[in-house]
């Protein structure tokens, strides 16, 4: 209390100083117009600064709970999409439904290997099961392989040991998606008859025949292809769309005929 | 009350109603107005206490602001010259400054030109910002207060040679 005291007596002149200075601040703001006008633009000034400088702060220490709220947006968003793409694609409904849609972090990921795996923080209690398509946003990442309880892993494209039903967008003409365990940014499109009409830029998605994807969901698209290949087929490599090194959010997502279909091909 | 004081707070009144009653009519080529009250705040003694000086700065300002109109800018001009001399002291006559009544007589010419044109100068520069109050007005305050600088400037240093010679 002592020293607090001693401070103001210490700096008294400033004090009376800064009284003063307000008190005449204050006389000039109500009996002159232009200085009335000025200082609240001043005034306008700082507050908006000072509010934006609070603002960015406060946004910045409510990102993960912004984050939570974008990928629940981003769910409710993929379902109508779904619903969506269920009512205007009449050639065949059921194809491109999806059933289940689970949001997911990933909490380990590796694009170094040869059989790279990812792991997410969702596991059997949140409903996930064996051999369910992940997706990230828009595009293909891999299939559940192993659950535990609270976590399940992921074989992911780059993973010599995936192949994944792909199309041609342009031509519909169907091949299969596998890494050759190289390059983390290509993957090779295989089974294209060399018969089929290709251009580097064409886009890759999937092509609906398999239990984990719907159709069209995308890829990636061709970066370069080789025709000289004896055996007839084309050797595409394909560009993916997403930097698997920087997966965050995944979605593991269910066909919804795939008990239907599953149980057609065990009678 | 010592025969000093009396003596002082006499020759503020007189400097301050000289102010009111002739300098705030007169206006030097058009332009320039004479403020000769900032001769108090120069003069003012060094041993008197420093917070009684920004009240005295505060209290002169606001008549002089009543007297013609001028909404606070003299105030804010008289009390931040009042708050600042302390430092021009310092800056203009360097170790002398804390010697009392040091100041005006037996320190160098040069050290008195320099504290007197920079209370000066400072002053009408915060009263020119306030008066123009705007951005684009910048080199007329520079200039307006670069003129009333120096025709005050010779003015209050008239006046205190007739005081102290006195």
């Amino acid at each position: 209390m002592q020293s607090i005291i001693n401070s103001i007596i210490k700096n008294r002149n400033l004090i009376i100083y800064i009284f003063l200075s307000f008190i005449s601040f204050n006389y000039l703001y109500n009996n002159s117009s232009v200085h009335y006008s000025g200082l609240g633009k001043v005034g306008t000034f700082i507050s908006g600064s000072t509010s934006n400088i609070f603002a960015y702060i406060n946004s910045y220490f409510s990102l993960r709970q912004e984050n939570n709220k974008l990928i629940a947006e981003n769910l409710e968003l993929k379902k109508i999409e779904s619903q969506f793409i269920n009512k205007s694609d009449t050639r065949d409904i059921s194809e491109s439904e999806i059933d289940k849609t689970i949001s997911a972090k990933v909490i380990l990921n590796s694009i170094n290997k040869s059989k790279n795996i990812i792991v997410i923080n969702k596991g059997k209690l949140s409903g996930i099961t064996s051999e369910m398509g992940v997706i990230s946003s828009k595009v293909v990442v891999g299939i559940i392989k192993n659950l535990t309880d609270n976590y399940s892993s992921i074989v992911s494209l780059l993973n010599t040991d995936l192949k994944i039903n792909a199309v041609l967008k342009n031509s519909s003409t169907i091949g299969s998606i596998s890494w050759n365990g190289l390059d983390p940014r290509i993957v090779q499109l295989n089974d294209i008859p060399l018969s089929s009409s290709i251009k580097v830029g064409d886009t890759i998605e999937t092509g609906g025949m398999s239990f984990y994807f719907p159709k069209g969901i995308p890829i990636g698209i061709i970066e370069d292809y080789n025709n000289t290949s004896l055996e007839g087929y084309y050797s595409i490599d394909v560009s993916i769309f997403i930097d698997f090194s920087s997966l965050s959010n995944l979605y593991v997502i269910e066909r919804t005929d795939n008990d239907e279909i599953k149980s057609l091909l065990n009678e | 009350m010592n025969r000093e004081l009396v003596k002082d707070i006499v020759l503020s009144l007189v400097i301050i109603l000289s102010q009111l009653m002739i300098f705030n009519h007169l206006y030097l080529f058009g332009t320039v107005n004479t403020f000769i009250y900032i001769s108090l705040f120069i003069l003012y003694k060094t041993t008197y206490d420093k917070t009684y000086l920004i009240l005295f700065g505060f209290l002169v300002g606001l008549i002089i602001d009543l007297s013609l109109q001028t909404y606070g800018t003299h105030t804010l001009a008289s009390i931040t010259v009042c708050y600042l001399r302390e430092r021009i002291e310092k800056y203009s006559f360097g170790v002398n400054s804390v010697l009392p009544l040091a100041m005006i007589r037996g320190t160098r010419i040069t050290n008195r030109l320099t504290y007197f044109y920079l209370i000066i100068f400072l002053h009408l520069l915060i009263y020119f910002s306030l008066t123009f109050f705007k951005f684009e007005f910048i080199l007329t305050i520079f200039l307006y207060t670069l003129i009333n600088s120096i025709v005050n400037f010779i003015i209050i240093w008239i006046v205190s040679k007739l005081i102290f010679d006195k």
